[in-house]
């Protein structure tokens, strides 16, 4: 028992994708454990879609080897009655209904569960009886989710499933997600929006031009980049005591390695001065500007 | 792999243009036949009339939507999906043409009834089975590389012209001129070995260790068309 608690639920060990002579993926490397939620970010062709889809079992690795519960991802027997995946792109038949599309995508999944509770999680049961062509963008994405935790899998892969959604849709879709966390499940999310990595994910795999440029805990991404000090000041204000970048919108931008220091310095001199320190933001690094810093590194 | 033919089943149901089409060509063969056949009861052999409309049928009502299904649930990205469950590639596409060959089994049954109500019934029942079966295998293996080579189901309307055409051609030439002249050719063209075979399993007279030959260029064109698909056939749209 204790080997299978140790064996990682995906080992991605020298990944290589290439597409002719364009090369996706490269040698990558890395594992994600029994109950992790693991966020894999990256910009716009940085290749973690290749990377997700080689791990769902959809494509082939061109070079390296890829395990799920250390059975080959292409090994659908093996490996798909524990995972649900919800796709980028839904893919559902138009002319079935959200009732018949759960039961048929969950029956396939191999195991069980009442197509009835799933809609209730999703709160699709009033459009149990209507045809898939008739839903909305965001109804799709959450019959997507719904066909994905079909029997609470132990492994569910998430490809930006909130794209679409309102928010009170999207705060559901969380709240099923943690509970399939307290189940155990493992879960591997892919999205645009950063804050929703920044909250959930305890690892974070930050991908550019095909290889991990940084991974880690959110804490360990943000923490090898300064913090930001923001604040607005009347024309007639004397100079500051830290040296401010002015910033579009009229605030300055004071970037720190020491917050707590030099927020100290600040807050002495404009209670001195008499300043107001307007529309005053501290905090630390957010992971947008991890990611904005890709571009300009 | 029955999850997945009961969900096409229904699709099928409920799409009408597709209904009224597998419903629509039986019917108007069968119409068409019988009105000859009242005009001028001697003036067409039987067994090629068998051979005719058994081709129109599989080739209208089986290929042609074969190959539309599946480029349109590839479009939709249906096939990807189905592709994310446990289900392995021969169970999905088992089951997503299941369906369309049990109704067109029957509609070949309807047809081929009806011709042996008004005119007369085969000579070897049998015969005339294992031809109907092969030939509807063959033009699954056809359909399945078609639709490899398909973009979508618009697409399709150009992709299966070839085949179809071609097919319904060689089956009307081997059925109506015989296979006396140019044996070989018209044996090995798809269609021809199992047309030839219709009109003798209808008309009799031959051997059935004889006719039972002419199942070998049908298999052997399943083999290629097997063969072409495992190469061409995609599960997802081109980006």
């Amino acid at each position: 028992m204790t080997s299978t608690a140790a064996t990682p639920v995906i080992d991605v060990e020298g990944l290589n994708v290439r597409y002719g002579d364009f090369h996706a993926v490269r040698d990558l490397s890395f594992q994600v454990g029994r109950g992790e939620f693991y966020a894999l970010l990256g910009t716009n062709g940085a290749g973690k879609t290749s990377t997700l889809e080689t791990i769902e079992g959809h494509r082939a690795a061109t070079s390296g080897t890829v395990r799920v519960f250390g059975h080959d991802p292409r090994d659908r027997r093996a490996v798909r009655p524990r995972t649900g995946i919800m796709l980028q792109e839904s893919g559902f038949s138009p002319d079935l209904t959200v009732r018949e599309s759960v039961r048929l995508i969950g029956s396939l999944s191999g195991r069980t569960d009442r197509a009835e509770r799933l809609l209730d999680v999703v709160g699709l049961t009033k459009k149990a009886g209507t045809r898939v062509s008739q839903l909305s963008g965001g109804e799709k994405r959450r019959l997507d989710f719904a066909t994905a935790v079909y029997g609470t899998p132990e492994l569910v892969f998430l490809d930006e499933p909130t794209t679409g959604l309102d928010i009170q849709s999207r705060d559901d879709l969380w709240d099923a997600v943690d509970r399939l966390r307290e189940d155990g499940s493992t879960i591997i999310l892919t999205t645009h929006y950063l804050e929703e990595a920044q909250q959930r994910a305890d690892r974070i795999g930050l991908m550019h031009r095909g290889v991990f440029h940084r991974e880690g805990t959110v804490s360990e991404l943000t923490r090898t980049l300064p913090a930001t000090v923001r604040f607005t000041l009347a024309a007639s204000a004397p100079e500051p005591p830290l040296p401010g970048v002015p910033q579009g919108d009229g605030s300055l931008l004071v970037e720190t390695t020491s917050l707590q220091k030099d927020l100290h310095v600040l807050l002495d001199w404009a209670r001195e001065h008499a300043v107001e320190l307007g529309d005053l933001q501290a905090g630390p690094t957010r992971l947008d500007d991890v990611f904005r810093s890709i571009g300009t590194e | 792999m029955l999850a997945i033919a009961r969900s096409e089943l229904i699709q099928i149901l409920r799409n009408r243009l597709v209904l009224v089409t597998m419903l629509l060509v039986p019917l108007a063969g069968s119409a068409f036949y019988m009105y000859l056949h009242d005009r001028a009861p001697d003036l067409l052999d039987l067994g090629a009339v068998a051979s005719v409309l058994m081709f129109l049928v599989v080739v209208m009502a089986l290929y042609t939507t074969a190959v539309t299904t599946l480029a349109s649930r590839r479009q939709n990205l249906f096939l990807k999906r189905l592709r994310s469950t446990a289900a392995d590639d021969v169970r999905i596409l088992t089951g997503l043409l299941l369906p369309v060959t049990a109704v067109t089994l029957v509609q070949v049954a309807v047809v081929l009834t009806v011709l042996s109500v008004v005119a007369a019934a085969p000579a070897q029942p049998l015969l005339l089975v294992s031809a109907v079966l092969t030939t509807v295998v063959m033009m699954l293996g056809l359909a399945l590389a078609t639709a490899g080579v398909t973009t979508s189901p618009e697409h399709a309307q150009v992709t299966t012209l070839p085949v179809m055409i071609g097919v319904l051609a060689i089956s009307g030439w081997v059925g109506f001129t015989g296979t006396e002249e140019l044996t070989l050719v018209k044996r090995l063209l798809p269609g021809g070995s199992a047309a030839e075979l219709v009109v003798n399993a209808w008309n009799g007279g031959v051997a059935v260790s004889e006719a039972l030959l002419l199942l070998a260029p049908t298999l052997a064109w399943v083999v290629v068309a097997v063969a072409l698909a495992t190469r061409v056939f995609r599960w997802e749209p081109r980006r």
